[in-house]
């Protein structure tokens, strides 16, 4: 799996234009002209699309005539799977956090990543993952009053 | 009285033991806060403000104004160490600060970093002193038009000033604005581009995006990349310390140029973000090694900070001067000033001298303190870098997951902040330039809101950009920043024609 530069350009150039689509498209519905009191609120926005639009195109179009690939390749498979390793676990992070809390979603992460990646020992990892949680937890919940996402859990101890 | 003779009164009520100890917790806080990304200086100081309602109005401004100092230093600290900026203002001092300190030299790119931010701030404070009085009765002329030209003057200054492809400027910025306009419209209260979604509706918030954009899309890069921090010292050697403070005067140029840049900017409320963005821009432009920028050129690091740090103290001259907070932080103050029992504006000036002299000397005193503070904690930050980068990494992950939570305790925050960083990581891939998207995500909404009230005011015609000659030399400095590269590419091309024609009756003197 190899993706060239030339690829991730056109691609990239292609969502950006669909952003700038969305934007027109939603500023069109808050109305893009003049009334009484003014410029109505998708006056602005609708102009900030069409400029997405227009650079895009220039983008994209000085990339589809560019002639042969002189850059080297926008991600090869060696580099691509250390990305993917390191973005999923975030990912799971971010989910179990939604679903568990903060607290327990950094605990978990950390775990593992000290753990399989980090190449730490077992307990280690463990004690990593709990100093973690417990800091964060004085220097937000204490220190700063400053409450993070909790979670049916540690609701579940009497931890609000 | 003069204004020194006020200023030594100042530095009496300022120069007691309390006050002092006062300043230095203030500036210790300020370092934490200033450090966690997602924990800023507006909200640090919010945070305190409760605190300070039982405290003597001098003393409580100066706790407040001392822990702005430390979250500017602390802000740096980061971004050279770990290319996180701590602060949306040293956004910038992450584009040089964070390959020198890759270079191994990062007690080098701190000290720099400081040096300069301590000679910006007591520039703008400086500043302060001389100009409080009379810059009240120039900005009274400010009205929505100039707001709107000096916002327009620090976006063209960006596409103007970019060195990659413009467009690709143009784009980032662009979409920029589209996310700044995210949510309820502040003239009309309509909501935009929200598309029904109820998390749209508050808008997105700029710092989740820089967490998203520079923390995570900056930590994938780095992982792809596979690279690992060596050959720090944990040390702080203070013979490379004094070496570089020593190479500060060499930068005497840029130094000057941003600390111009930052006042101006802090006065009017352009902030401290778009001042050290605008510098670090002028500063490639006219710097002698300018395409070494990005690098670890040491003029990348001086520019932004100095600006940074000037504007960031004259932005307090608005607020003590005219009620008009020039920053984010300045206006959690106000909201301070006036639970006090103080009222800001001009009469502040005449009803509590000592209150606003005290403040301007401890200005002063707060600034140096803080310089000493931040090279005195490096070694601990220092020390993190020899962690290899596998360990340090998801460490920094928690605290970006962490800070795109506190900026509104919102879930949804967390999934947002994840894909500006998958935004980030392929962006920078493509030499898409991050900083202008940050920039109009930060003062999208006051440059539009500027745009229609001045259009309101003159009744749909742009003539009101041009209606004096304050407005009207700031929008024509703009235009000819957007168009600097056709300007100079013309003027080289009209120099060389000139040229030749000029020879000829030069050979001709030559020969008679």
């Amino acid at each position: 799996m190899e993706i060239s530069r030339r690829t991730s350009e056109i691609a990239t150039s292609v969502i950006t234009a669909l952003l700038g689509a969305i934007v027109c498209y939603g500023a069109l519905e808050n109305g893009i002209t003049w009334d009484d009191s003014g410029p109505r609120p998708g006056y602005f926005p609708f102009y900030v699309g069409c400029l997405i639009i227009l650079g895009s195109a220039v983008i994209g179009g000085q990339a589809l005539l560019r002639p042969a690939e002189s850059k080297p390749p926008f991600l090869d498979a060696e580099r691509a799977r250390s990305v993917v390793l390191f973005f999923l676990p975030i990912v799971a992070f971010a989910a179990i956090s939604a679903w568990l809390g903060l607290y327990i979603g950094m605990a978990i992460y950390i775990f593992y990543a000290m753990y399989v990646p980090g190449k730490l020992k077992l307990a280690t990892s463990i004690a990593a993952a709990l100093a973690v949680a417990v800091i964060n937890f004085v220097v937000f919940e204490k220190l700063f009053m400053v409450p993070l996402l909790k979670g049916p859990v540690l609701n579940y101890f009497g931890i609000y | 009285m003069s204004n020194f003779g006020l200023l030594l009164d100042g530095f009496a009520v300022a120069l007691t033991t309390h006050h002092i100890l006062i300043m230095v917790a203030g500036v210790l806080l300020g370092l934490v806060v200033g450090v966690l990304p997602g924990l800023g200086a507006p909200n640090g100081v919010s945070l305190l403000l409760p605190l300070t309602f039982t405290m003597d109005p001098v003393s409580a401004i100066i706790l407040l104004t001392s822990m702005y100092w430390g979250a500017l230093f602390g802000g740096s600290t980061t971004s050279i160490l770990f290319n996180i900026p701590g602060e949306p203002s040293s956004v910038a001092t992450t584009f040089d600060g964070y390959p020198m300190a890759r270079q191994g030299q990062a007690v080098r790119a701190l000290t720099l970093a400081f040096s300069s931010a301590g000679i910006g701030a007591l520039t703008g404070v400086i500043v302060i002193t001389l100009l409080s009085g009379w810059v009240a009765n120039f900005a009274l002329r400010f009205g929505a038009a100039e707001y709107f030209a000096v916002y327009f003057m620090a976006f063209a200054s960006f596409i103007g000033m970019s060195s990659g492809s413009p467009f690709k400027t143009l784009v980032s910025m662009m979409l920029g604005f589209a996310c700044s306009a995210i949510g309820a419209d502040t003239i009309s209260g309509e909501s935009r581009l929200t598309f029904e979604f109820d998390a749209l509706i508050g808008g997105i918030s700029f710092l989740v995006a820089v967490i998203g954009l520079f923390g995570l899309g900056e930590l994938i890069m780095t992982m792809e990349e596979n690279l690992e921090f060596h050959g720090v010292k944990a040390k702080l050697s203070l013979r490379e310390i004094f070496k570089t403070v020593a190479e500060v005067p060499r930068y005497w140029a840029t130094v000057l140029r941003s600390a111009l840049i930052g006042c101006w900017m802090g006065i009017t409320p352009g902030g401290p973000t778009a001042a050290s963005f605008m510098s670090y821009a002028i500063g490639r432009r006219f710097a002698k090694n300018g395409n070494r920028f990005g690098k670890g050129e040491p003029e990348g690091i001086v520019a932004p900070e100095t600006a940074d740090h000037s504007a960031g103290s004259c932005a307090l001259l608005p607020m003590l001067a005219l009620g008009i907070p020039g920053s984010a932080t300045a206006a959690v103050m106000m909201g301070g000033l006036m639970i006090w029992g103080l009222a800001p504006g001009p009469m502040l000036f005449t009803t509590r001298p000592d209150f606003v002299w005290g403040l301007i000397a401890s200005m002063y005193l707060g600034n140096i303190i803080a310089v000493i503070l931040v090279l005195a904690t490096v070694p601990m930050f220092a020390y993190i870098l020899r962690a290899p980068f596998r360990i340090v990494g998801p460490m920094i992950t928690v605290v970006c997951m962490i800070g795109a939570y506190t900026v509104a305790s919102h879930t949804f925050d967390i999934w947002l902040a994840l894909l500006f960083g998958v935004a980030g990581y392929v962006f920078k891939k493509l030499d898409y330039p991050l900083a202008p998207f940050v920039l109009a995500m930060v003062l999208g909404d006051k440059a539009e809101d500027a745009f229609r009230q001045a259009m309101l005011t003159s009744n749909g015609s742009a003539s009101i950009f041009w209606s004096n000659g304050l407005v009207g030399t700031m929008m024509a400095l703009g235009i000819i920043l957007l168009f600097l590269p056709l300007i100079s590419k013309l003027l080289s091309k009209a120099g060389i024609g000139f040229r030749r024609k000029a020879l000829p009756p030069q050979s001709e003197v030559g020969s008679v």
